[in-house]
């Protein structure tokens, strides 16, 4: 088991993938319902913002990318649901700033 | 499901599993087919606006007359339909969480729809029918395969709704639009040279439908024929994907959601009623076309509603350019209904004004609201295909641009103000048959197209010259693989 890893580095590395739509990190956009971590092994549990989303393959594809790129990640496994269904509220308030949604 | 993804040389030693093949982005086609028809569209219109600015006749007087054909025909098939089914062939597949049944017929219809649609306009302007039931054939058979294709995507549809029925009905309706337009083509020629090549038997029954069709057609008045058979195509076919695909995309692009389902179907539905009772009556010179009329503006005026409630609704305040070209378009559609209702009025009399307001009705149709819903839909759709052909096996690995960032903001919003100002003066110009003024107009409106093919330049640019950078800073223990 690798250490170094931890949820809260799975996160802040998934900064790095955009939703190119909304401009904005999926993060912050609140897609990303959690991270599993077992050894070298991480789970990403995350949703889009609409079933039938465009980008469902660059966007997966892009957290597997940027997760494959940290030291100590051997496998990592990406799991789309839609449910709960995302919601704005989900939002971060830089994620709010960033697509300009209102208050929920 | 889980598929394996080849990610890079060096990382392709782990395990990368998720859902990603069963996705509605792994159901997209290439960009390629999808381009193809979109620059054929856009070089079509600038085309037929630029011969609108250099022959405003066309506009000024009475439409029926071969110039206006070919003009209608070259923006109907060489733009809105191009453009049309290019986004159809993107959009179907990732609306409906489908695939696209073949690429490769795509290819080869859009052989058949260039070769097709060039040779009807070339032909509609020397005024000649026969050649242009030859060239019609081949737009017929790549509408064919358009249609089987789309169709057979359907089917693969898992979860039927409302924007299935609506892309269901339309391309129904194409396929009844072209074949009545070749219906009419076949009323205008005659077969007398024909008479000595009808040994064979194909040649002979060929022939011999002509024969039916043209002394079927013969039944109708040649201008009622006409209207009917517009009516047909671009409320059929383009309005009613106008409103099935929005009741997808616009709760998409602006985190919304339909708010009423029952709304949604009933506008979709009696536009469906509208539009048949609409082409049999208008086609009949019946005083009832304007009930139909009704039924047709009803069905917009729930759209309208249902539109209002989902954007009232939204998450996202702020609504970018090509959405507000889009919603433009879509109150476009009253003055366009007012029209409508004036023009089926039971025994209004053929005038010189009332033939202008004819041609108004035409040209608001068109360029005001097609037109524009298309523009504002592009700029969806260019940023998303250039993105996801040049930046999607990028993101992770180092700092993509959003699909906003693929143009300029500056340039969209100066072609929104030129478009709806060549609109304005245009119309009027046509309200009062002035050629100058509907030059002016139609340069407008070349100003504004100036702007979308700018932008689009930009756009394309970015497959040759990606604007990549690195991430600022990776968090620690993240270590880049080579690529």
């Amino acid at each position: 088991m690798n250490n170094s890893i931890t949820e809260e580095l799975v996160f802040e590395t998934l900064r790095q993938v955009i939703d190119p739509e909304l401009g904005c990190n999926i993060v912050d956009l609140g897609l990303v319902y959690s991270a599993r971590i077992n050894g070298a092994s991480v789970v990403v549990v995350m949703t889009l913002t609409t079933p039938g989303c465009p980008m469902h393959e660059s966007i997966a594809q892009g957290v597997q990318t940027a997760l494959l790129g940290l030291e100590g990640v051997a496998d990592v496994d990406v799991q789309i649901v839609w449910d709960p269904p995302w919601h704005p509220s989900m939002m971060s308030e830089q994620g709010r700033i960033a697509t300009r949604v209102g208050n929920i | 499901m889980e598929a394996s993804l080849p990610i890079s040389a060096a990382a392709s030693a782990k395990r990368a599993r998720s859902a990603v093949g069963t996705g509605p982005g792994a159901n997209a086609p290439s960009v390629t087919v999808p381009l193809a028809f979109i620059l054929t569209g856009l070089i079509a219109l600038f085309i037929g606006v630029s011969w609108l600015a250099a022959r405003p006749t066309i506009l000024a007087t009475y439409h029926y007359n071969q110039f206006v054909i070919a003009a209608t025909h070259l923006f109907v098939l060489g733009w809105i339909c191009s453009i049309v089914m290019g986004a159809m062939y993107q959009l179907v597949p990732v609306a409906l969480e489908t695939r696209l049944f073949s690429e490769r017929l795509a290819k080869i219809q859009f052989v058949f729809h260039v070769v097709g649609f060039i040779g009807m306009v070339w032909m509609f302007k020397s005024w000649n029918m026969k050649q242009v039931g030859h060239f019609g054939c081949l737009m017929f058979v790549g509408v064919g395969l358009f249609v089987y294709n789309i169709a057979r995507t359907l089917l693969r549809v898992p979860k039927w709704n409302v924007t299935a029925t609506a892309v269901t009905a339309a391309i129904s309706w194409l396929s009844l639009t072209v074949t009545a337009g070749l219906f009419m083509a076949a009323g205008k020629c005659s077969y007398d040279s024909a008479e000595s090549i009808t040994n064979a038997a194909g040649v002979t029954a060929i022939i011999s439908c002509l024969r039916s069709a043209g002394a079927f057609m013969s039944h109708f008045d040649a201008l009622s024929a006409m209207h009917a058979h517009a009516h047909l195509g671009s409320i059929g076919c383009f309005t009613m994907l106008i409103v099935g695909v929005s009741y997808k995309l616009i709760p998409m692009f602006t985190l919304s959601e339909v708010r009423s389902k029952d709304r949604a179907v009933s506008s979709v539905v009696l536009l469906n009623f509208g539009l048949a009772g609409a082409f049999v009556t208008i086609l009949l010179r019946s005083p009832w076309k304007f009930l139909f009329a009704l039924m047709l503006i009803a069905a917009l005026g729930i759209y309208g509603i249902e539109l209002i409630a989902i954007l009232r609704a939204r998450k996202r305040r702020a609504l970018d350019w090509g959405i507000k070209y889009f919603l433009t378009a879509v109150v476009l559609m009253i003055p366009l209904s007012a029209l409508a209702g004036v023009l089926s009025w039971p025994g209004l009399p053929l005038t010189p004004f009332t033939g202008q307001l004819e041609n108004l009705y035409g040209f608001l149709g068109l360029i005001g609201v097609i037109s524009f819903a298309i523009i504002g839909m592009l700029y969806k759709i260019v940023p998303f295909l250039v993105w996801f052909g040049t930046y999607s096996r990028h993101v992770g690995r180092a700092q993509v641009p959003a699909l906003a960032d693929l143009y300029s903001e500056k340039l969209q919003t100066f072609g929104y103000f030129a478009f709806l100002s060549g609109l304005a003066i245009t119309g009027v110009a046509i309200v009062l048959a002035n050629a100058l003024l509907v030059r002016v107009g139609c340069v407008f409106l070349a100003a504004s197209l100036s702007t979308l093919a700018l932008n689009v330049a930009r756009m394309l640019k970015h497959f040759c010259h990606p604007e990549l950078k690195p991430f600022a800073s990776r968090p620690a223990s993240v270590s880049i693989h080579p690529q």
